[in-house]
């Protein structure tokens, strides 16, 4: 049997020489380069993160102080927390009401604006639609806090004048969630209509040629053709706006502050105030973690349903 | 030519070797002189501060003043601490900080600040400024534990601003200096015109749960949320309820006043949608600005007990991680001299601590026909509510409020929740 010898004059540097790697060597060595700036950046912000969030769970830590052991307490500190079902359950209300309503809307705006009109009117339309995505979250959160304002606001003033009564949209209970999650899918549904709005351009027209050669009406080719055809790109959307919502924060900070009580507040709000305003580093990372495993879980129940529906062509 | 090249750059550096002394101590002078950066961060508009900047320049040379805006975050004074926390955890340099009676425990609990007195005892010109120019009731808000941990600059306590305009339209006297609470919902009822339309007029507002609003109303009942020492919830004493019955009353019985909650405040009271507000002498400032000058102030209205006001003073104060503290005091006292305090009288802020300045022609040139109330107040004045742990106990505070304001709870079952989520917050203090 053969043996390298490296000893050989020449032989170390032939066996490192990227010369004598062979092409699947230097197109690793490629690959690797390649990715190396994306790995780095995702080990650096996410992985060391976690490690370290996971660390803070078993510690008391303030950030200005040095950190004590806490064992389990953060822990079982969770099962003690009635605040915390109350905020999950906020989450859960809010992350089902946005997910659900920005993907209907966005699918039904761009089934609107796939259909033939006149190019500056679907330019008009799309523009429209779409311009709230582009503005920052937190300074349409001041206006719309002024124009749901319960006394002299904008929206209670135009419902006063059909002779309805003044709606508590911020200061409620009842409604404070509900006000924000018209907010979000009002600022958010245009993203998702483009996203459906590419989907459906990208059915080739073939397909409803057929269906219609078939006798297919227009509701039976939406059913039978565009929602199967676009079942990949509405996993996607669901996928996206599902993490999205979850991480729903500075539009109910600036519009109810997650008031009143803890009516309106999420779990991400929770864990900034717990990290940051309370500085117990080590309880909001126990919290973070609950978020971790839901999002975990539901990720993963995502795609097993999602073989259940999804038709990749 | 390259060998001569490189003869020539050996040359430049043995001739830079052995340069004479004068040009190198001349490089040392100048890096001497290079100013030292301060920076001062403050809950203030920044703009307060610019000409002292400028003064900087003359007189303070040596050093490179920059004062920066710390964030609210989203609440009072709790956010502010908070917000400052977490930058001066980040690392980020921060010499010099202004905080108020409200955040100085947390910050001097977590080691955040230098205690003066080292710097005050070593500096007369100083030392007889704070005994002698400044309230003894300010200088010894901003101690802890005995030690001065912020040399004072400015203070508020909470009066009544009212709009005399509407006053006069309705046939009302100016409130008296000693009205209670039944005047006061008697001129309430009197002025409000809310019918739900556009053209709606609220007699009062007040601050949905800030510690500072609040004890406004309660210490002039007699009473506060927190027990004397800071130590102990007190949300549950019948004066505590009494005082949140008549606000709430106020909202869902009279209907003289808004939900707090996302209430424009200021906007309204200018434009005359809002006849009375309860608010320090800040609340100028937005008057100053809006060019609105039809209002006076006055006390607030008693119910029992001694006459009090609330009162919380702000100062600047030098922090733990400043590399130069000696550099950090002359700016201390640089933006709590005359001159920065008159620059903020000027821009409708807070009462200036220097008792100098507010007995100053200009004091009262800047402020409603009444201004002079704001300092004579002191001498009945007790301190805001401030325990340590005040950025957990306001915001536990403000949120069970919420739920009275908006008719949810009542107002026993809401101080119920409140006791039950202060309880163990302050059991962390005695522990």
């Amino acid at each position: 049997m053969a043996t390298a010898d490296l000893s050989a004059p020449g032989g170390f540097r032939r066996r490192f020489s990227i010369a004598h790697w062979g092409i699947a060597g230097r197109e690793a060595l490629a690959g690797y380069l390649f990715t190396a700036p994306a790995l780095i950046g995702l080990l650096s912000f996410t992985a060391l993160p976690i490690v370290a969030s996971l660390v803070l769970i078993f510690l008391n830590y303030d950030l200005l102080t040095p950190p004590t052991w806490a064992s389990g307490s953060n822990i079982s500190r969770l099962f003690d927390d009635s605040r915390m079902l109350i905020i999950y359950r906020n989450t859960v209300q809010l992350v089902a009401g946005a997910t659900f309503l920005n993907n209907v809307l966005g699918l039904l705006l761009a089934v609107g604006l796939n259909r033939s009109m006149p190019w500056i009117l679907r330019y008009i339309l799309r523009t429209s639609i779409f311009f709230p995505v582009l503005t920052t979250t937190a300074s349409l959160a001041v206006v719309w806090r002024f124009l749901l304002t319960q006394d002299r606001g904008v929206v209670n003033f135009l419902l006063g004048q059909i002779g309805l009564d003044p709606v508590p949209w911020l200061s409620s209970s009842r409604w404070a969630l509900i006000s924000a999650t018209i907010y979000d899918v009002w600022k958010s549904c245009g993203f998702l209509m483009v996203i459906y709005l590419a989907g459906l351009q990208g059915i080739p027209v073939v397909y409803y040629e057929a269906a219609r050669i078939d006798g297919a009406g227009r509701l039976q080719q939406f059913r039978n053709v565009t929602l199967p055809l676009i079942s990949p790109t509405a996993f996607f959307a669901v996928v996206i706006s599902l993490i999205g919502a979850f991480q729903i924060f500075d539009n109910v900070w600036v519009l109810t502050s997650g008031g009143p009580g803890d009516a309106s507040r999420t779990i991400t709000m929770y864990i900034y105030e717990k990290a940051f305003r309370g500085f117990e580093m080590g309880y909001a990372s126990a919290v973070s973690f609950t978020l971790f495993m839901v999002l975990i879980c539901l990720t993963l129940g995502q795609f097993w349903v999602a073989r259940r529906w999804v038709h990749y062509e | 030519m390259l060998r001569l090249s490189g003869l020539g750059v050996v040359g430049a550096a043995l001739a830079a070797c052995v340069a004479p002394d004068g040009a190198s101590s001349g490089d040392a002078g100048t890096a001497a002189q290079e100013p030292v950066g301060i920076i001062a961060t403050t809950q203030m508009p920044v703009n307060t501060f610019d000409n002292s900047i400028e003064r900087s320049l003359e007189q303070l040379p040596n050093i490179a003043l920059e004062v920066n805006a710390n964030g609210w975050g989203g609440g009072g004074w709790d956010g502010y601490s908070d917000t400052l926390l977490t930058r001066i955890a980040g690392g980020e340099q921060i010499d010099v900080i202004m905080i108020a009676i409200e955040g100085l425990g947390l910050l001097a609990a977590k080691n955040v600040l230098v205690p003066l007195d080292g710097f005050i005892q070593a500096d007369p010109e100083a030392e007889e400024i704070l005994m002698n120019d400044v309230h003894v009731t300010l200088r010894e808000m901003l101690q802890v534990d005995g030690q001065q941990m912020e040399y004072p600059f400015s203070w508020n306590n909470m009066v009544m601003y009212y709009n005399t305009a509407v006053f006069e339209e309705v046939g009302l006297e100016p409130p008296a200096n000693d009205w209670n609470w039944d005047d006061f919902l008697e001129a309430c009822l009197a002025v409000a015109r809310v019918t739900g339309g556009a053209d709606d007029r609220f007699a009062y507002s007040f601050w949905g749960g800030g510690m500072f609003g609040m004890a406004a109303w309660y210490f002039n009942n007699d009473t506060s949320p927190l027990s004397e020492d800071w130590l102990e919830s007190n949300v549950l004493d019948p004066k505590v309820l009494e005082t949140l019955q008549f606000l709430a009353d106020l909202i869902l019985v009279h209907k003289v006043a808004p939900n707090p909650e996302g209430w424009d405040e200021w906007a309204q009271f200018h434009a005359g949608n809002l006849v009375m507000r309860t608010c320090g002498r800040w609340c100028i400032g937005g008057s100053l600005e809006a060019d609105f000058t039809t209002y006076n102030i006055q006390y607030q209205p008693h119910q029992a007990g001694p006459i009090r006001t609330v009162a919380g003073t702000d100062g600047w104060g030098i922090s733990t991680s400043s590399e130069n503290p000696d550099e950090a005091w002359e700016v201390v006292k640089l933006l709590s001299g005359t001159d920065a305090s008159l620059d903020m009288v000027q821009l409708g802020g807070n009462i200036p601590a220097l008792r100098s300045v507010a007995e100053m022609p200009l004091f009262a040139d800047y402020g409603p026909a009444n201004t002079a109330l704001f300092y004579e107040t002191l001498d009945f004045a007790a301190t805001v509510p401030s325990p340590p742990n005040f950025n957990a106990v306001e915001p536990i505070l403000n949120r069970n409020y919420a739920t009275i304001w908006n008719g949810e709870k009542s107002v026993e079952e809401a101080m119920q929740a409140a006791h039950d989520e202060l309880v163990p917050e302050m059991a962390k203090l005695q522990g």
